[in-house]
């Protein structure tokens, strides 16, 4: 939130206390944020729009317009107080408002006090101010502090479950399972929190809920972001982040090893693979983009980073001109981009985006044996299904060999209703039910031909291309060379009086010849007449042109039509040249499945019709073995089997792949490259040159120490800086209460929001520099303070008096962050893979997603076996497209501190009907085992196992009612209820695995239902 | 059901409003910050002044059509055929990395024009439909933009910034006006579904909310059993269960508001109802069965096929009809490089009858007059040829300086042309019209004065026209 409604609040919902608090004007809180807010953007430090050569950022401007004996009659008041439109400041076309009547008065007070000046808060070295008495955490002792000003206190603690509730959540991004709360449950005495707090510090899961705020900032994703958005291998710095938070790694010694591990003296590859950190901006490998323009925005975008994270500070507005309200200057800007100008990169993306370092992460035996266990388990029940097939099969074949007839054939022309082309050419079937292009021969046309069929169902298509001696050249076309060129083929279907038609997927394409597209401007293979693309198709004018050509195209699903359906089938010819339009042709259908569709000879079932009575005993082995396949091409518990192989083997082939990896490191180039200010931030505007350096408002850089990344990252954490301590604590203190002290967390600038606690922010930053930048240490300290231990609920007081919390007068309460929701619920639900680091993984997504957003270029294909239920911060991050399980989550496009938190339908949507979600529900219905239960007993079990707590009455009632009702539906309808459960289950063999039995599945359903009733509550998605 | 909670206890509703992060007061714009559920405060939607358009369909064309074929025509381009370009032209303009070492030969238009005898508006052959309207239209030739690479001046073209995290238009809107509908999500974004694997992705943050909160961010509206992610129930839990499941989650959490006095509670019951309401809505909304014959008819063959550009068409109609505030198709694949025949013809062909059919359709349906329809790509296409010139091979490289885009509808003259380009359509020559000055212009013609739409980021009020001057193009106005 802006100044402007800071200054609202304290004003209209707030206007004693916070002048009661506050004795006389303080230039840097009152004064200092309304010259700001409503003067630097054109008397402020940029010279560039500094108008009428006023400046009102230094005492020595300011003081030009100020009347220390007259202070009612210096311009300054006159022009802020004048009703001229003309005359008033701010004027009307800068569309600020006027300054209301407070702000007036109180500007007139600085000055009559003798307009002291001063820096602006957060650029002073922050001081230590005397701790409050009465309380020993020195938090609640500033907090309370404060609190008793306003004539508030503390609320009451937070109820066991509830505060048990809230530090395992803000600690590990996890619920607590019930075991290891039990002992504070009991007691709800302070060592037992304390100890609580202890595990959770020691937790494995600390290190990974800290890593989720630190990739957030760190713009972290596993794809480029630009043009083909290339997949890269940096998620072993990850790891590293994960490991560098459980060991508890100084922040310091955390800056440091990001911002130069590969300047430490012996630094070992860890350590390099660390500085990984500032390789994490996007990269664009676009065609005709120049590099070095991208280069300059890498660079660039390290610089805004550290300006975020560490600084708290807005840098990014000095690249195109100096800082209009803080002390940046533009050449500021660039001299500290002259860090970071002489990295040995090229503006390069996806692999060539050096300098990388090649790795191979600890986690790959690991991962590989997970992969290749699962393989061996779907490995063996194929050859279980293959096996068990082996009866059935020899059913089959007496069966149709009793059926066939002599000289039977697989395909056959279907009966054809309609011929039309779009751009002219008549077409007619012949009697041999060939089709001719007559009539006009347009130099591109599309046929689109209306098929018809008996077949109970269909799974292939196949074109024969017809030579006529009516072509030119005997050959295929009536074109000027008479060959063709068949650039893209549709399968549809479409309901005889219906109005939309259904797009067939096709699977697959083959031909008798193709020519190579190499020698043919891109014409030639057969397969590419499947892409809508209309530079590249099919032509066989390599081949022998007397002949006639086949191609044969497989559905990827058998396609069933319905009796008032008909089939389309479109041939594009949309060459670049055209005239290369098919002068006749031939279309059949097939229904048979397996070797059919894979070559172009005769199939199985028609060499099979073709044996002497006497040979049927004795089918050869090779042919026995083609039935065999096309059997099992259509048996359904072999595909589904055969499925789940290849879905393991890919994935067993995609983790073998990422066993080395190549990171994107910082490594400096040997000749350094000179820094300039760039005119606007125009990477090729290149004005002054600038030498390294930090900005002049933040300090001085230390004489004896060389400029380099190293040292820079040393001052950075030094206490020299008045800055990175402060950010640090306050993004801490937002990762804890929802909101930082200071509430613009990424600004802490002059157009940021004052600290709602400035002694206590001191404080903390302090004694975050004197413990050596211990993050447990500091989160220790807060978290057991008795302000974090209140309870969230409201009472009148505090709503009147601190209607945002910011007095901390109660607890936080906030809607948890997505990925813990989906975290929480697969731990809940026993499903949780509790493994840390290693390869992203894809968990569950609906269908399509990426194929829609690359029209195909890239398939989302769950991750199957257990590695689909690792925590959501391995997730496969792809830049183009985020997670979609995944709300109010960071961009990962440039840093971000503060994510926004919205309250919208679509996450109603979301944490209804996601998979995961479903799946958890299922299987906590399983976990406590509901189906023995009796309702109230389900119930309790659920509310106990997500919100530690047993139902009220009341609770119990309602949850009783509708679950009662859901219940009596899925015992009247049974099959729904085994739908319910099929359509969820998705990895879980439930009838292998789960074993339910059929009289369960009612109540698994309902229960599964109540589950995610309960998982959708206010109460379970809010950290309270 | 009643609200059981003493209102009174709750943080005031004027109070809720001033809390999502940055908002700045300043700004006119607090319609749709809680979706609607909050919306009762009717003086807080008012748009700055009478809008002439209510809402707006982007039709984007991504990967930049070339002017030089569809509308813009140098017919004495024909002599300078196979030239160089000359340098006082050019001057000094930058190439992308793919011909910046390549003589810039001048390839003339590969079509022939129609002129419209009434307006003037010159059309290429490719796109006959479109010419059939083309005195509807009002084409602005003299568009420009800083950006020569795909996914920075798409981003400009849809945030008014080349780098992502700002937010798009589409957001812009949504925030400044919130909803017309109490069913659907006020920003729809729509992809044709094609099958060609496009080396320029979408990226979802031409579409996404930037800086304001990810509730004004466009929502995607798919041609998949789930039209919008996560609309679906599972198979086996019928709508009269759902309906018993929020009955059961809304009952509870009311028991929770009442505990807590947290508005977020209140506004979470209010999000799961709207929730449902979309749940019922949207399969009505994608059910094309009540369309008639004469319709796909308009609209062309294609349309019949749902997720293509023409079906998406027809759906952009029918979320006009229910009040959607903005709609925005994206059809890729205008990158030519390459073989202007096969390739360019083939995006043509794929758009041009559903375009002109989208127009004629609103028109005759009362919608034209305060729907505003935008036509456009994020740039142009150099008048050079890539690749040798004469050849049926070559194509045509990115171009910034200048192209053509259209609009049509609410507030805007009809079959006028505006501004225009030299003679090789390399630079603009009248009335050049920024991005910026575009955005401004749609912005104005919803109600909204740009330079007051703000959203407090990173200490400053931020706009979608940015810090440099734009104006709204009041010559195209009515």
């Amino acid at each position: 939130m802006g100044r402007n409604v800071l200054v609202l609040l304290i004003f209209t919902i707030l206007p004693k206390c916070q002048l009661l608090a506050e004795d006389s004007v303080n230039f840097s809180r009152h004064i200092l944020p309304i010259l700001s807010e409503n003067c630097f953007s054109c008397h402020g430090p940029d010279q560039s729009n500094r108008k009428a050569g006023l400046r009102l950022d230094t005492a020595e401007g300011a003081l030009k317009v100020i009347d220390l004996k007259n202070p009612d009659k210096s311009e300054l008041i006159e022009r802020i107080t004048s009703k001229d439109e003309a005359i008033v400041m701010p004027p009307p076309e800068s569309h600020k408002k006027t300054l209301l009547d407070h702000q007036v008065k109180m500007v007139k007070n600085w000055i009559k006090d003798g307009a002291r000046w001063g820096k602006h808060w957060s650029f002073e070295i922050p001081s230590k101010a005397d701790i409050p008495l009465g309380y020993s955490n020195p938090v609640d002792a500033f907090i309370r502090d404060r609190l008793r000003k306003e004539k508030l206190k503390f609320n009451n603690q937070a109820p066991a479950h509830t505060l048990a509730r809230r530090i395992s959540f803000d600690l590990t991004g996890l619920p607590p399972s019930p075991n290891e709360i039990k002992a504070f449950l009991e007691s709800g005495d302070e060592k037992e929190y304390l100890k609580l707090v202890d595990d959770l510090l020691n937790s494995k899961h600390f290190g990974e809920r800290m890593a989720m705020w630190w990739l957030d900032a760190a713009r972290y994703a596993d794809t480029d972001g630009y043009q083909g958005d290339e997949t890269r291998t940096n998620w072993p710095w990850r790891d590293w982040v994960v490991n560098a938070f459980n060991n508890n790694m100084s922040f310091k010694q955390f800056t440091i090893e990001q911002f130069a591990g590969d300047q430490i003296p012996n630094s070992s590859i860890e350590q390099k693979i660390a500085t990984c950190f500032h390789r994490n901006h996007m990269t664009n490998g676009e065609g005709g983009r120049d590099p070095e323009e991208s280069r300059t925005e890498y660079v660039i975008d390290r610089i805004n980073t550290i300006g975020t994270l560490w600084l708290g500070l807005t840098l990014g507005c000095a690249q195109c001109h100096s800082h209009k309200y803080d002390p940046i200057s533009q050449k500021d800007f660039y001299s500290l981009t002259a860090f970071f100008n002489s990295i040995d990169e090229d503006g390069k993306a996806g692999k060539g985006a050096k300098p990388l370092i090649p790795y191979e992460s600890p986690t790959i035996p690991r991962t590989i044996k997970e992969s290749q266990t699962l393989v061996d388990q779907r490995k063996k029940i194929e050859q279980d299904e293959k096996l068990k097939a082996q009866k059935p099969f020899d059913e089959w074949l007496k069966e149709l060999l009793k059926n066939l007839n002599l000289n039977y054939k697989s395909w056959d022309a279907p009966e054809v209703i309609a011929l039309e082309s779009s751009e002219g050419t008549l077409l007619k079937q012949l009697p041999d039910s060939a089709i001719t292009a007559t009539g006009p021969n347009p130099r591109q046309d599309d046929y689109r031909i209306s098929l018809r069929s008996n077949k109970k169902r269909i799974t292939g298509l196949k074109l024969e291309v017809i030579a006529d001696s009516s072509h030119t050249n005997n050959a295929y076309s009536r074109g000027k060379s008479g060959f063709f060129t068949l650039t893209d083929i549709k399968v549809q279907t479409r309901k005889i009086n219906g109005s939309q038609v259904r797009d067939i997927p096709v699977a697959n394409a083959i031909a008798d010849h193709s020519d190579d597209p190499k020698k043919h401007s891109g014409y030639g293979d057969i397969k590419n007449v499947l892409d809508d693309d209309p530079r590249n198709g099919w032509s066989t004018r390599d081949a022998n042109n007397t002949q006639n050509h086949h191609a044969i195209f497989a559905l990827a699903q058998p396609l069933q039509l319905a009796e008032d359906e008909i089939l389309i089938f479109e041939l594009r010819h949309r060459s670049t040249i055209g005239d290369a339009n098919i002068g006749k042709f031939k279309v059949y259908t097939t229904s048979e499945l397996g070797p059919v569709l894979k070559s172009l000879g005769d199939s199985p079932t028609e060499k099979v019709s073709q044996l002497k009575i006497e040979d049927i005993e004795n089918i050869d082995k090779k042919l026995r073995e083609l039935l065999f396949e096309q059997f099992l091409a259509d048996h359904s518990p072999y595909i589904q089997a055969k499925f789940s192989l290849d879905r393991a083997i890919r994935q067993l082939e995609e983790t073998k792949a990422a066993k080395t990896t190549n990171i994107m490191v910082l490594q400096e180039r040997k000749e350094p490259r000179k820094t300039h200010v760039l005119t606007r931030g125009i990477w090729n505007k290149k004005a002054e040159e600038v030498q390294l350096a930090i900005p002049s408002s933040l300090g001085n850089w230390p004489a004896s120490k060389p400029k380099t990344r190293l040292e820079l990252a040393d001052w950075l954490t030094s206490d020299k800086n008045p800055l990175t301590a402060r950010v640090t604590v306050n993004n801490i203190w937002q990762m804890l209460f929802g909101t930082g002290l200071v509430k613009t967390s990424e600004d802490f600038g002059l157009q940021g929001e004052q600290p709602s606690h400035p002694e206590l922010l001191d404080w903390l930053a302090i004694y975050f520099m004197e413990n050596n930048w211990d993050l447990k240490k500091m989160i220790q300290l807060i978290v057991t303070s008795q302000t974090y231990r209140q309870s969230s609920i409201r009472n009148q007081d505090t709503i009147l008096k601190d209607p945002e919390n910011r007095l901390l007068s109660r607890g936080p309460r906030h809607r948890l962050p997505s990925w813990m929701l989906r975290d929480g619920a697969l731990k809940i639900s026993g499903l949780l893979n509790s493994e840390i680091g290693g390869p992203p993984i894809k968990p569950y997504q609906p269908e399509g997603v990426w194929e829609e957003m690359f029209m195909g270029r890239f398939k989302y294909e769950a991750t199957d076996g257990p590695a689909q239920y690792k925590r959501s911060l391995y997730s496969f991050w792809r830049r183009a497209v985020a997670p979609t399980f995944l709300f109010d989550s960071a961009q990962r496009r440039v840093c971000e501190v503060r994510i926004s938190r919205t309250n919208t339908p679509l996450q109603a949507l979301t944490l209804l009907n996601d998979a995961t979600f479903l799946e958890a529900s299922l299987m906590l219905s399983i976990k406590i085992n509901s189906a023995s239960l009796s309702t109230d007993e389900s119930i309790k079990a659920i509310m106990t196992q997500l919100l530690f707590r047993q139902p009220n009455e009341i609770e119990l009632a309602i949850l009783k009612k509708e679950h009662g009702k859901n219940l009596a539906f899925y015992e009247n309808h049974p099959s729904d209820a085994e739908k319910l459960i099929i359509s969820i289950k998705r990895n879980i063999d439930w009838n292998g695995e789960l074993k339910l039995k059929k009289i369960e599945h009612a109540k698994i359903a309902a229960n599964t239902l109540l589950a995610s009733m309960i998982f959708n509550l206010d109460a379970a998605v809010t950290n309270e | 059901m009643n609200n059981p909670v003493d209102n009174s206890l709750c943080v005031t509703r004027r109070h809720f409003l001033g809390k999502g992060t940055g908002l700045s007061l300043g700004s006119i714009a607090l319609g749709g910050l809680l979706n609607n559920s909050l919306a009762g405060e009717e003086s807080l939607k008012k748009p700055g002044f009478k809008p002439a358009a209510k809402r707006v369909i982007f039709l984007t064309q991504s990967g930049g059509p070339s002017q030089l074929e569809l509308y813009d025509e140098k017919p004495n381009l024909t002599k300078w055929a196979g030239k160089e370009l000359p340098d006082s032209i050019r001057n000094g303009q930058r190439l992308t990395t793919m011909t910046a070492n390549q003589k810039q030969l001048i390839m003339p238009s590969r079509v022939k024009f129609s002129r419209s005898s009434k307006s003037g508006a010159t059309v290429g052959e490719w796109l006959p439909h479109v010419f059939s309207i083309a005195d509807e239209l009002c084409f602005i030739k003299s568009m420009h933009t800083d950006q020569i690479n795909h996914a920075p001046a798409m981003t400009q073209f849809l945030t008014g910034n080349q780098i992502p995290g700002k937010p798009s238009i589409g957001s812009w809107v949504s925030y400044g006006l919130g909803s017309d509908n109490k069913n659907l999500p006020e920003y729809l974004v729509m992809i044709s579904r094609m099958q060609r694997p496009s080396d320029q992705p979408l990226y979802d943050h031409y579409w996404g909310s930037g800086f304001l909160p990810s509730s004004y961010q466009g929502v995607k509206l798919r041609n998949a059993r789930d039209p919008v992610l996560y609309l679906r129930d599972p198979d086996g839990l019928p709508s009269e269960i759902r309906r018993n499941m929020l009955d059961g989650i809304s009952k509870m959490n009311y028991l929770k508001l009442e505990q807590s006095k947290d508005p977020e509670t209140d506004t979470r019951i209010k999000q799961y109802e709207m929730a449902y309401r979309m749940q019922t809505s949207v399969p009505d909304l994608v059910d094309f069965s009540n369309e008639t014959e004469e319709t796909f008819n308009l609209y062309g063959p294609d349309s019949r096929r749902p997720g293509s550009y023409a079906a998406n068409c027809i759906m952009a109609r029918r979320l006009a009809e229910r009040g959607v505030r903005f709609i925005q198709l994206f059809h890729p694949d205008w990158d030519h490089h390459s073989r202007l025949s096969s390739w360019c013809v083939a995006r043509c062909r794929d758009t041009d009858q559903a375009t002109a059919g989208l127009i004629k359709d609103l028109k005759r349906r009362g919608l034209l007059e305060d729907t505003l329809v935008i036509w456009g790509g994020e740039f142009g296409r150099g008048v050079a040829g890539q690749g040798q010139w004469d050849s049926t091979e070559a194509g045509r490289d990115h171009h910034p300086r200048c192209f053509t885009i259209w609009l049509a509808g609410g507030g805007i003259k009809p079959g006028i042309t505006f501004g225009s380009t030299d003679d090789f359509s390399y630079n603009t020559q009248d009335d050049p019209v920024h991005v910026r000055d575009l955005h401004a212009t749609v912005l104005h013609l919803l109600g909204i004065n740009h330079e007051q739409l703000t959203y407090r980021h990173q200490g400053l009020d931020a706009k979608l026209t940015g810090v440099e001057k734009s104006r709204v193009i009041s010559k195209i106005l009515i």
